[in-house]
């Protein structure tokens, strides 16, 4: 018991030392521990930068050591990463590592520590993790500056779809901070009462110059710029080939472009596996490699596109010959060209030793594309035959490596144009033939030759006429282009016509017509025919089976528009004419001949018909004749029915009624504005008259005249209006109207006869300014023309004859007969100028309007007192009151019933007017009037106003005063 | 050590020596010589107010500009990001003599125009595509150059003064790009506020 007792404390004491020792050897660091270990922090990458060493490694020694580093957040014990890190370690060997960090590392601490563990095979087992590092800790928040806000990362690079998460901090607590990306509000999680956090899932792009995400309170605001770019995508088409075969072109796709402003672009690199060689490229989409001296062959080629955030490559393996894509070729030209064919002839560029080309030539003309395929070396032709004359044609090559096809080069071509050649078809041609006084006029028609028959250009036609009965009789008419046809006169004889189109190489075969002296059948009669959607459909029986064709012609009605034809083989004996040229509501003639082997054109058939008929459009315009009291006629001579927009099938006479019953013949309609007519029909389109009849006198009428068709009849536009006279209302023209003539013409007599008889009774007073006296003063004073000089004034005289015995005097005024007085002779008065009378006296004064004017002027003269100057005797008889008053009342005796011989009177006589005071005679016929005694006062009191008085006035009216007495003033 | 003992330290001597010790030298010696390239124009202080009338008429729009350019929050958040407190900037006074207000423009244009060119800089960057602002920028600097030429005209032919000391804001190109968007629409809110004040001084 007490060996066992011993036993058992010796093995207690040995395990004891044992474990002692093992203690003792476990507690010594091992001696490849990491040591030094720095930590610092990468802001722009987001990133935790790890350097440490190794010691005790001895020279030259190298051992794999695996590094065990734990990341913790916030806390220690918060550990968000562990990570070993293989790698073999020298001696004296700076190790490095890096984190990069989802949450921006300013947001919060962290610590670090590490450990190793020699993984090295050189090394026995066991194998112990050396012990942690001290915990180091990691506190940007310590370096940021005074500004009470911030918001991280700044500016970050991310790409489209990835995840970001951003922080704030805060100098102070403050729970009122809100975010927001582009004015969207984001939601975070506070990790602490400064720092909040929050997750942008799926960032997308939208703008190059990035995202504005901020943050802000009551007073602050921070913010940072997100970057988000589109993903890098892999280059597509990347593809390599040489056109020299010593360097080679690399093209591809790049995708999108990743490209932000304020961070650099993506870039692509080309490396080659086999001669390691690597090239950056400088665009984005080609890239040019140098093919090495040494004859490579292969080349295996990597393409790597890269961007700050992700690296993408492509590779391509191929044989340098297998991607020759020759330049195009050069030096093409055309000779020999014809109207047919031509040579071409080119050159192309050496392929290194490849050179066996193969070449494609392509013709493009009149529409079409042909292709030859040539094997050529350096120099080559080919010869392009079958040609048109007259064409434009394009002629391209290009060429491919023979013995690898890649790819074709480019084209290159030249165009040309063969050259002309006689026209090889004979031009088509018909006639129109008309009979006109014995002769034949005809006139020819040809198309123009197409392009691929004239074979040039078309200078003119040849017509040659010549006579089948006087065979030596030939005329040529050269008919110079585009002419299309001409017109001939042609005699009673055969012709045959010859139409040739010429142009500058030669001539077309000739088209043969016979025109013969029989001008046919002239007796067809014209069928109507109806056009539809596809022409004309038009059918005949053969006269004669000797024909070698048929020609059908047609004309629309329009005389403007050109005879057109058709050209049908022998067997045949139907058609359809059809043309894009027919037109709804023109009507088309139509003329089928057959053409016999003389080549004469004989008539079977004549048609006339609409492709579509359409209403008329317009009505006829109706003439109204012989309008009676109870008839009126229509008529409309004028209108064609040829020239309609259809067949003319009838006429439709409308009449509104003036009753409820139509008048016979007629029959009442409802038109399309339902109003009511008398409808009366005309079946005979030739019948373009009409008599109304059975109307009512003194009565108001409308009528319509309208053709109608099998389509419709005309409009209903305006009704003409007609009003019917009454029964008497001719007869009272045929009295009235000569009645009025009568009375015109007595007007007309009365008014001449009323004109004789003024100018016989009532002729006009003399104007003295108008007098002839006026201008026979103008010559001799012209500062006073209308004033007579007192010393041009002759004296007027009053000649009193003496009357002899029983003479019956009548006073002027009273016009009461005066007592008879005898007078042996005649006895005169003159008047006389007052040159040296001063004091009243007796005188006698003419007033007379010019007279008294030139006196207020003169100042004398105005008033010409008489003085009695010769004889004695007579003066003596008018120095008392009563003599002179007797001697006045004899001198103004009307001597209107004629004066006896002997009798005394007193008599004015002008010595202006000689040839009434010469003739004495005549004073008895034209005596002054008591009138015109009366129109003198009346001059003399308005020239009286207007002129000055005179010192003589007052005598003079008081000579006038004396010869009023008899008369009371008018 | 050569160049702390020849430069620093009299200088350290002289500004606790002289009044207003701190503030950059703003005056040549009277008796020193002060020569202009060229002659100045005769009606130059007409031409520095016309300069400092064309400036404030163009700083409203060049403000509206930057801050439009810049995206939100800018535009709706000027009192918080483009507020013209610019710690740095150089004193004006208006009720001083000609001559102290000519030094104290000149001090202010020459800060102004070296801001003006980091703000040019940047966004020639930043926001490549807003053509309007660069060209209003340029704008804006030449003619603060001219005007800056012609103080400087002014100074040395009537008040002999040839050299002004002059401080310059921060370089911005350091900062990230908020930062610098944020700098820039202060200086431009700075210089609103100041160019107004100028051409009303004058």
């Amino acid at each position: 018991m007490a060996l066992f007792a011993v036993v058992q404390a010796a093995f207690l004491l040995t395990l004891l030392s044992f474990r002692t020792y093992q203690s003792e050897v476990l507690s010594e660091p091992l001696p490849w521990t990491p040591e030094s270990l720095e930590v610092s922090i990468n802001s722009a990458q987001q990133c935790l930068y790890l350097q440490w060493r190794v010691h005790n490694l001895t020279h030259h020694q190298e051992l794999k050591m695996v590094f065990q580093i734990e990341i913790s957040r916030i806390e220690t014990s918060n550990v968000i990463w562990v990570e070993n890190y293989s790698i073999p370690v020298t001696w004296n060997q700076v190790l490095h590592w890096s984190w990069e960090s989802k949450l921006p590392l300013e947001c919060v601490t962290h610590f670090v520590r590490i450990r190793s563990l020699v993984a090295d095979a050189s090394i026995p087992e066991p194998r112990f993790w050396s012990n942690w590092s001290s915990w180091e800790e990691v506190d940007a928040q310590k370096s940021l500056g005074q500004d009470p806000l911030f918001v991280f990362p700044k500016d970050k690079l991310v790409e489209e779809g990835s995840n970001v998460t951003i922080c704030y901090v805060s100098r102070s607590p403050e729970s009122n901070i809100s975010c927001a990306m582009e004015d969207v509000p984001i939601h975070g999680k506070r990790l602490s009462p400064n720092v909040s956090v929050f997750i942008l899932n799926d960032v997308r792009f939208i703008r190059e110059t990035g995202t504005n995400i901020y943050c802000l309170n009551p007073s602050n605001m921070s913010g940072i710029i997100l970057y988000v770019s589109k993903v890098l995508e892999e280059p597509k088409d990347f593809s390599c080939e040489t056109q020299d075969l010593k360097s080679l072109n690399c093209t591809w796709d790049p995708g999108h472009d990743t490209t932000l402003r304020h961070q650099s672009s993506q870039r692509y690199t080309l490396f080659e596996s086999f001669s390691g060689k690597t090239k950056l490229c400088e665009h984005k989409k080609w890239c040019h490699w140098q093919v090495a001296p040494d004859s490579q062959e292969t080349y295996n080629l990597t393409l790597t596109a890269e961007n700050q955030l992700r690296r993408r490559s492509v590779s391509i393996l191929f044989n340098l010959t297998h991607r020759v894509h020759p330049m195009k070729p050069f030096n093409v030209f055309l000779k020999s060209i014809s109207a047919t064919n031509a040579t071409m002839t080119w050159k192309v560029h050496p392929v290194g030793n490849y050179s066996t080309l193969l070449c494609q030539v392509a013709l493009h003309g009149e529409g079409k594309v042909i292709q030859h395929n040539v094997s050529v070396k350096v120099k080559s032709q080919y010869f392009l035959s079958e040609l048109e004359p007259v064409t434009e044609y394009v002629t391209r090559v290009r060429c491919a490596a023979a013995n690898h096809f890649w790819k074709w080069s480019e084209w290159i071509g030249q165009t040309f144009t063969t050259l002309e050649a006689a026209p090889s078809e004979a031009p088509d041609v018909w006639r129109n033939v008309k009979s006109v006084l014995g002769s034949h006029i005809v006139t020819l028609f040809w198309r123009p030759l197409s392009k691929s028959h004239a074979h040039g250009k078309i200078l003119f036609y040849n017509v040659v006429i010549e006579n089948l009965d006087k065979p030596s009789s030939v005329k040529l008419l050269s008919i110079p282009a585009p002419a299309n046809g001409t017109e001939l006169t042609l005699d009673q004889c055969s012709y045959q016509i010859h139409v040739t189109a010429n142009n500058s190489v030669g001539t077309s075969p000739a088209s043969i017509i016979v025109i013969s002296r029989d001008p046919g059948n002239k007796n067809v009669e014209e069928g109507r025919i109806q056009g539809t959607e596809d022409g004309f459909s038009l059918s005949w029986k053969p006269q004669s089976g000797d024909v070698i064709g048929y020609v059908v012609d047609w004309y629309p009605q329009d005389p403007r528009c050109q005879l057109q034809w058709k050209n049908l083989d022998p067997n045949t004996t139907s058609t359809v004419i059809r043309s894009d040229a027919f037109r709804p509501g023109i009507r088309y003639n139509f003329r089928i001949y057959e053409i016999s082997t003389e080549r004469i054109a004989y008539l079977l058939e004549k048609k006339t018909g609409y492709a579509q008929e359409l209403a008329p459009s317009e009505n006829p315009q109706v003439a109204v004749s012989n309008l009676t009291s109870h008839s009126f006629s229509l008529s409309w001579k004028d209108y064609s029915t040829d020239s309609q927009s259809s067949f003319i099938q009838g006429y439709h006479v409308y009449l509104k009624p003036k009753e409820e019953q139509c008048h016979p013949g007629f029959e009442k309609v409802v038109l399309s504005d339902d109003s009511v007519c008398c409808q009366y029909k005309i079946d005979n389109p030739e019948q373009k008259t009409f008599v109304v009849e059975n109307l009512q006198p003194e009565s108001f009428y409308e009528f319509l005249v309208t053709p109608y068709t099998s389509v419709g009849e005309g409009p209903h536009d305006a009704f003409t209006k007609v009003t019917i006279p009454d029964e008497y209302s001719h007869v009272l023209i045929r009295i009235i109207l000569p009645m009025i003539f009568c009375l015109l013409l007595l007007m007309v007599l009365c008014y001449l006869t009323s004109q004789w008889m003024k100018e016989k009774c009532y002729p006009d007073i003399p104007d003295p300014y108008k007098s002839s006296v006026l201008s026979l003063i103008k010559y001799k004073e012209n500062h006073h023309p209308t004033i007579m000089n007192v010393n041009d004034c002759v004296p007027d005289a009053i000649e009193v004859v003496n009357k002899l015995e029983g003479s019956k005097i009548q006073f002027l005024g009273a016009r009461k007969s005066l007592t008879e007085m005898e007078f042996t002779k005649p006895a005169y008065l003159y008047l006389l100028p007052t040159e040296n009378y001063s004091g009243p006296g007796p005188c006698i004064c003419f007033e007379n309007f010019t007279y008294n004017q030139a006196a207020s002027d003169s100042g004398s003269c105005g008033h010409v007192p008489v003085l009695l100057k010769t004889p004695p005797s007579q003066l003596a008889l008018l120095t008392s009151p009563e003599n002179l008053l007797k001697t006045l009342e004899q001198n103004y005796v009307n001597s209107s019933g004629g004066s006896p011989a002997g009798e005394t009177s007193l008599n004015y006589v002008s010595q202006l007017a000689s040839h009434m005071s010469g003739d004495k005679d005549s004073l008895p016929t034209n005596p002054p009037g008591p009138a015109l005694c009366s129109e003198y006062r009346t001059q003399m009191a308005v020239s009286l106003g207007l002129a000055s008085p005179s010192p003589s006035e007052n005598s003079s009216l008081s000579s006038v005063t004396l010869l009023d007495q008899g008369e009371p003033r008018r | 050590m050569k160049v702390l003992a020849a430069g620093v330290v009299p200088l350290l001597l002289v500004l606790h020596w002289k009044h207003g010790a701190g503030s950059p030298l703003p005056i040549t010696p009277v008796n020193a010589t002060c020569v202009t390239r060229h002659p100045c124009h005769s009606n130059l202080m007409n031409q520095i107010k016309n300069q400092l009338v064309q400036l404030n008429s163009s700083a409203n729009a060049l403000f509206i500009l930057y801050y439009t350019a810049q995206g939100e929050p800018f535009p709706n958040n000027l009192d918080k990001l483009c507020s013209p407190n610019v710690t740095d900037f150089p004193p004006f006074h208006a009720n001083g003599t000609e001559k102290a207000r000519l030094v104290e423009l000149y001090r202010i244009i020459a800060y102004l125009g070296a801001s003006l060119g980091n703000i040019t800089r940047d966004q020639k960057i930043l926001n490549p595509n807003a053509l309007s602002l660069h060209s209003k920028l340029n704008a804006t600097a030449d003619i603060m150059r001219g005007l800056l030429s012609n103080v400087l005209c002014r100074l040395c032919s009537k008040y002999h003064v040839g050299h002004v000391e002059v401080a310059y804001g921060p370089d911005t190109s350091g900062k990230d790009v908020f930062q610098k968007k944020k700098l820039g629409c202060q200086l431009l809110g700075k210089y609103k506020q100041v160019i107004a004040v100028l051409a009303q001084a004058f």
